[in-house]
């Protein structure tokens, strides 16, 4: 006994509604809860269980299955209110899952035991793993589980593995795993997370667990934004004294921090148990949990390939209250245990035939094209060349050197190169080899870009010195592999463990002829959203998917073997070797696209006898603007350009008319598309001026791609999609969500399972589409206008309406350099705001006020005949999103309208 | 005498017009009459409209009253005293006893059919109102006398309204153009002498109501009152306005502007003009009567510094209207007036 320690008595269970008198608990029904005896292997004990199970009897439904939580520590069953509460209202008689969430043993407000010793690893009065496991077999049997039907556990923090590890125990009974953030195993030479090593340490443990609520209180401030006031204190109602707070420090005593620990042996079987479980899996992950880190997320995947994750990007250790965790569920157990929505759906036959991103690489390396140019770069006054010979070369070099370094089919490889002949060869190497290729481009900036790698946990980073510099300094995880050799004080600051330059001077081995070649369904790359519109999401292609859009643009654009393009904007540019086509990078900074002046491009023509040019709306801007510096020889490098093509935003017909003088010989080209689907509609300069002229609203991108087939979901009075798909000519001139099916679609959002469901839930036709979340409509000849984005729809009095259908009108006003058009107020009733950018060198705003000259406004309500614009607000420059330098943050601007014309005093956006 | 049953008031139908002084109390019985409908204005002064018979009075006189009331279909009650300062007991005498009188007055003499004209200020104490719908008036914490009377004037109507009289109870947000007094003539007096105060960025969106489109609210609310009185009474409460909410600066530039006047620059601190507002108030209050209101209110520096705008897709589908005259063709029309009459009244 030691002298300090208070023994605490052991004490019964009570219902909350017995305890709590006065403070009634937000969001759960007194019906729910109730006290169960239950026989553990120490005798029986009182547990109290919240339970959705009479609640649904009472509306005469049976249900389809059981959800057993299992709350950790030191929450307890409060924390599934949300699920419990989803349980009963989304239930029909055909699909209803019953919830039981107990509180475990000497937690919330289950029995309390007597603690005669303080927690710590060896006091025994604390419940250990193994009986926890125990107390769940007497409860399943108090509760009378119905174990003919479908029986799914659902955990979080010690209740995840505790409900992993009972599942396995019964994987006869149980049916599907389910687990918000935990972990299964920790290895014993990683020390604690720092999080929890204060809590841990064995002279703190007892007073930051137990004798003080501090273990609590940190736990309930981790959520994202704060627990409301009354949810907080529900939190801590059954641990507001220290006698209730023994099974806190208990749990945290339980840690198996060392490998003589007595839960060890019973938690490593459980962890390598879960490598056998086979069944349906599905994680619910809050990335910013300082304990349950990324890591062992990482781990949970590599034990449950099969595992559906959805990943909510800004969510912590709370998921359950920081995200609607009871949606994700109950629409996995609805497509998981319901056969009823199994439609398959086919995506439609692509623009040509599909070959391996490979072949034409090997093809061209034999072919008498073989000394020609493959990939030419533009740097520093430098051109570097490198002939398809060179280039097959150097990929199977570093395919071969790879693989011995340990990469293999599956990893994923994050790219921290700058686009040009050595991301070329790096990024075909790892398409050789089967691993996927992770593109989080710059332009996300280092916060966004932190977070798509940390997402996408890949096992390799190949960069150059400041990436990997970046990537030590900031944790991101992955073995490194260095572009350039490095010295020993970098390698040992990088963690390095080869370089490419030194893969590439070693050449080629024989290693690779027994590397298979990757299958087309298997995974090539993810690439990242801009992120202009909430997190930057992941964006999985196949070799398939990747082959599909290949053969587009060979077919759409006749990019065939021997052309010669410049890569102004980079995702075409990669897809030069399996096009065949010479790609040459232009003296830029890629991730600026800004920054490309004529030039820069004239230079890169001339080096590379190109005769396309790919950029973006920024770069095309840029390379007008400095058009004047333009050597005669410059000049006519230009003539010789054929095609140019813009992409990543539309661009304003007056650019596309400045640009066609740059470029007299040259077809102007302006696709849609998205990183979801880079290529889906395609109109031509000449085409954009005919359309014009029927005075539609939005911009107006032209017609479907070969192997393109689209769809509208029409939107409501409060601009809401229709869930039923209908064919865009039976919907001509009505405002909708754009809604695309091709074969070069992506395969997936990456661990974001909810959102890639719903965005390809449509089954329509039977073809498998893509919501494409852009708005606009249809003309009666097919030719697509596109109004914006349907997070920045405004719902006005006479119905919803896009940024674009204002916009496109109000930017032909001499003094606009470009303008955003928002709503304010209240959803349905929306007021139409207008900012403008300003041409340089106009002031065209009152005083200091942002409001416009209302000679200004008169001119922008007079633009915009078919929306009522109410005010007209002047900033000096729009923000933007760094990728494109194009897409306007209309969020942004819609919430600082919002406050400015309420009548707050804010700055400028 | 009870009218017979009909599904809407039409013409000929016999309608009283409280407080036809105003510029919308005159305007709306003015059109009445020339729509065909027997009008009655009740007033002190003598209206001098057309075709209208006049009785005229107090709504302190009971007598009066009973007198302009005997013999309606309907009454539009229109008379308030509307005034940023002044004595509350004056407000009480007019806005609430006057109420009781006139539904006292209807409910012995059985006219079933009154437009009880309010205003939003009932509703609201000072915050943003954007896109608001039209709340439950509140007299306890609404600021100033005229918004708190017409709040107790409102509860008065609604309780009448649900039980035997009709009752529809229409809300007009800043009623503006040629011939008012009440804003327009002020902002273009006072931008005339330099005295305009545009607070702050003067960006809040303001909802107004031009005086032609009031009045067809007004004709509409009458005629297709039967219907509304079906409706539950929060659903009867109508904030009128042009639909067009504008920036504060941007409405008064154009005010002024269009009287002639040149277009105002002078910036007050929205704080300050409040400040300075409550300390004009109570100066004002203590020296006795004044012929004009004083130059800033706390009432008015919040009027100018916050947003104030509704949503009038209810007040639209129950009406059965829309306002014809845009802001800009009500500002063409102003200017128009002021041109050829050399005046704003």
């Amino acid at each position: 006994m030691v002298s300090w320690w208070r023994p605490i008595p052991a004490n019964g269970a009570r219902l909350p509604a017995e305890v709590l008198t006065k403070t009634p608990l937000p969001g759960i029904q007194t019906q729910w809860s109730r006290l169960v005896t239950a026989e553990s292997s120490d005798g029986p004990h009182a547990f109290h269980v919240l339970d959705t199970g009479p609640a649904l009897q009472a509306q005469g439904i049976t249900p389809t299955g059981t959800i057993l939580a299992v709350h950790g520590n030191p929450t307890w069953s409060y924390l599934w209110r949300a699920v419990l509460e989803a349980s009963v209202r989304v239930a029909t008689p055909h699909n209803a899952w019953r919830v039981i969430a107990p509180d475990q043993l000497d937690m919330g407000f289950s029995d309390r035991l007597a603690h005669p010793e303080p927690p710590g690893p060896g006091a025994a009065s604390y419940r250990r793993f193994g009986q926890r496991l125990d107390d769940l077999d007497g409860l399943a049997e108090a509760l009378e589980l119905d174990v003919d039907r479908p029986v799914v556990t659902l955990g979080h923090d010690w209740g995840g593995i505790i409900s992993l590890a009972w599942a396995t125990r019964h994987r006869n009974m149980v049916d599907a795993v389910v687990t918000l953030n935990t972990a299964v195993d920790h290895p014993s030479g990683d020390p604690v997370p720092a999080a929890l090593q204060a809590a841990m340490a064995p002279g703190l443990l007892p007073s930051s667990t137990v004798l003080t609520n501090a273990f609590l209180r940190v736990t309930l401030g981790l959520a994202d934004g704060g627990l409301a006031p009354e949810v907080a204190a529900a939190y801590r109602a059954p641990y507001v004294s220290r006698n209730g707070r023994g099974g806190i420090g208990g749990f945290v005593a339980d840690i198996p921090a060392s490998a003589h620990h007595a839960s060890r042996a019973v938690l490593d079987e459980s962890a390598a148990a879960l490598r056998e479980w086979d069944k349906p899996a599905l994680l619910m992950w809050g990335p910013k949990d300082p304990v349950f880190r990324d890591q062992y997320l990482h781990d949970l995947l590599d034990r449950l390939p099969q595992a559906d994750l959805h990943r909510f990007e800004g969510a912590g250790h709370l998921v359950a209250e920081d995200r609607d965790i009871a949606k994700v569920l109950f629409t996995w157990l609805s497509d998981t245990f319901t056969s009823a929505a199994a439609t398959t759906a086919v995506s439609p036959p692509p623009a040509d035939e599909i070959s391996g991103l490979h072949d034409q690489l090997d093809q061209m390396a034999l072919s008498w094209r073989r000394d020609s140019a493959s990939v030419v770069q533009l740097a520093d006054d430098q051109t570097t060349e490198v002939s398809w010979a060179e280039l097959k070369s150097q990929v199977d070099s570093l395919a071969s050197g790879f693989y011995e370094l340990g990469m293999r089919h599956g990893d994923r490889v994050s790219l921290l190169v700058q686009p040009g002949n050595q991301l070329t060869a790096i990024l075909y190497a790892c398409l050789r080899l089967g691993a996927v290729a992770v593109v989080a481009d710059a332009g996300l900036g280092l916060k966004g870009m932190t977070r798509a790698v940390r997402s996408a946990w890949p096992d390799w980073v190949i960069g150059e010195k400041t990436g990997l510099l970046v990537a030590s300094t900031l944790g991101w995880p992955g073995k490194r592999i260095s572009v350039n050799a490095l010295s020993p004080r970098l390698v040992r600051l990088t963690g390095a463990q080869a370089s490419v330059e030194r893969l590439l001077r070693r050449g080629t081995s024989t290693t690779l002829e027994t590397v298979p070649i990757p299958d087309p369904e298997s995974a090539a790359a993810i690439l990242f959203t801009s992120g202009s519109t909430g997190p930057a999401k992941g964006v999985v292609y196949t070799h398939r998917r990747l082959g599909a859009l290949v053969a587009l643009l060979r077919q759409t654009f006749a990019v065939s073997p021997g052309s010669s393009l410049i890569a102004g904007f980079a995702p075409f540019a990669l897809l030069g070797p399996a096009i065949g086509a010479t790609s040459v990078t232009p003296d830029m900074t890629v991730t600026k696209p800004a920054t490309l002046t004529a030039e820069a491009v004239a230079e890169a023509a001339a080096a590379g006898d190109a005769t396309m040019f790919f950029g973006s709306p920024a770069a095309l801007s840029n390379v007008v603007a400095t058009s004047g510096e333009l050597s005669a020889d410059q000049a006519e490098a230009l003539q010789r350009i054929r095609l140019v093509l813009s992409a990543g935003a539309p661009v304003h017909p007056e650019l596309l008319d400045k640009v066609q003088q740059l470029f007299p010989q040259a077809q102007l080209h302006t696709p849609y598309g998205m990183t979801e689907g880079l290529l889906q509609t395609d109109i031509t300069r000449q085409q954009i001026h005919t359309a014009m002229e029927t005075d539609q609203l939005g911009v107006c991108v032209g017609t479907a791609v070969e192997g393109v087939e689209f769809a509208v979901a029409p939107l409501n009075s409060l601009g809401r999609p229709a869930e039923a798909l209908r064919d865009p000519d039976s919907a001509p001139g009505v405002l909708s969500e754009i809604v695309v099916s091709a074969a070069h679609l992506k395969a997936g959002y990456d661990r974001l399972w909810l959102t890639d469901r719903e965005s390809r839930r449509d089954r329509h036709r039977g073809l498998l589409w893509h919501r494409t979340g852009d708005i606009g409509h249809f003309d009666p000849s097919g030719r697509l206008w596109v109004q914006g984005r349907l997070q920045h729809v405004m719902t006005t009095p006479a119905g919803p309406l896009g940024p674009g259908a204002v916009e496109t009108r109000v930017d032909a006003i001499e003094e606009v350099a470009r303008s955003a058009a928002v709503g304010v107020g209240p959803a349905g009733t929306q007021a139409v705001v207008v900012i403008i950018e300003p041409s340089p060198g106009k002031n065209l705003t009152v005083g200091s006020s942002p409001l416009a000259l209302p000679e200004l406004s008169r001119r922008v309500r007079d633009a915009s005949v078919d929306a009522p614009v109410s005010a007209v607000l002047v900033v000096d420059s729009l923000p933007t999103d760094i990728r494109h330098n194009s897409k306007i943050d209309r969020t942004a601007l819609a919430s600082w309208a919002n406050r400015i014309l309420a009548g707050e005093k804010v700055p400028a956006p | 005498m009870t009218p017979p049953h009909i599904a809407e008031i039409l013409p000929p139908s016999r309608i009283l017009v409280t407080g036809a002084s105003g510029l919308l109390g005159r305007s709306v019985a003015a059109r009445l009459a020339e729509l065909g409908y027997q009008v009655t204005t009740f007033q002190r002064s003598p209206s001098h409209l057309p075709g209208v018979r006049d009785v005229r009075g107090s709504l302190e006189d009971p007598q009066a009253v009973e007198a302009a009331v005997a013999g309606q279909h309907a009454i539009i009650h229109m008379a308030a005293k509307v005034s940023v300062s002044g004595r509350r007991e004056d407000f009480e005498k007019v806005n609430i006893l006057g109420t009781e009188q006139v539904f006292n007055a209807a409910w012995s003499a059985g006219v079933e059919n009154i437009v009880h004209v309010s205003s939003p200020s009932v509703a609201h104490s000072g915050d943003s109102l954007i896109g608001a719908p039209a709340g439950p008036a509140d007299p306890e914490h609404v600021v100033g006398h005229y918004a708190q009377t017409k709040a107790e004037a409102e509860l008065i109507a609604e309780a009448r309204g649900s039980v035997g009289i009709n009752v529809l109870i229409m809300r007009p947000h800043l009623v503006w153009g040629p011939g008012d007094g009440q804003l327009t003539k002020r902002i273009i007096d006072r931008a005339k002498s330099g005295r305009l105060p545009l607070l702050g960025s003067g960006a809040p969106l303001v909802d107004t109501l031009y005086i032609d489109n009031a009045v067809d609210a007004f004709v509409a609310g009458l005629r297709r009152l039967p219907h509304i009185a079906a409706l539950p009474i929060p659903e009867r409460r109508l904030v009128v306005t042009n639909g067009e909410p504008r920036p504060i600066g941007e409405l008064m530039m154009g005010i002024a502007e269009a009287g002639g006047a040149r277009r105002p620059s002078l910036r007050v601190s929205p704080a300050l003009a409040k400040a300075a507002g409550s300390v004009v108030e109570k100066i004002w209050a203590a020296t006795g009567p004044h012929q004009d209101e004083p130059p800033m209110t706390k009432f008015l520096a919040e009027q100018l510094s916050t947003a104030h705008w509704f949503d009038q897709r209810h007040t639209r589908k129950v009406l059965d209207w829309t306002p014809t005259v845009s802001i800009d063709q009500g500002l063409l029309a102003l200017t128009r007036h002021v041109r050829r009459t050399g005046r704003v009244l």
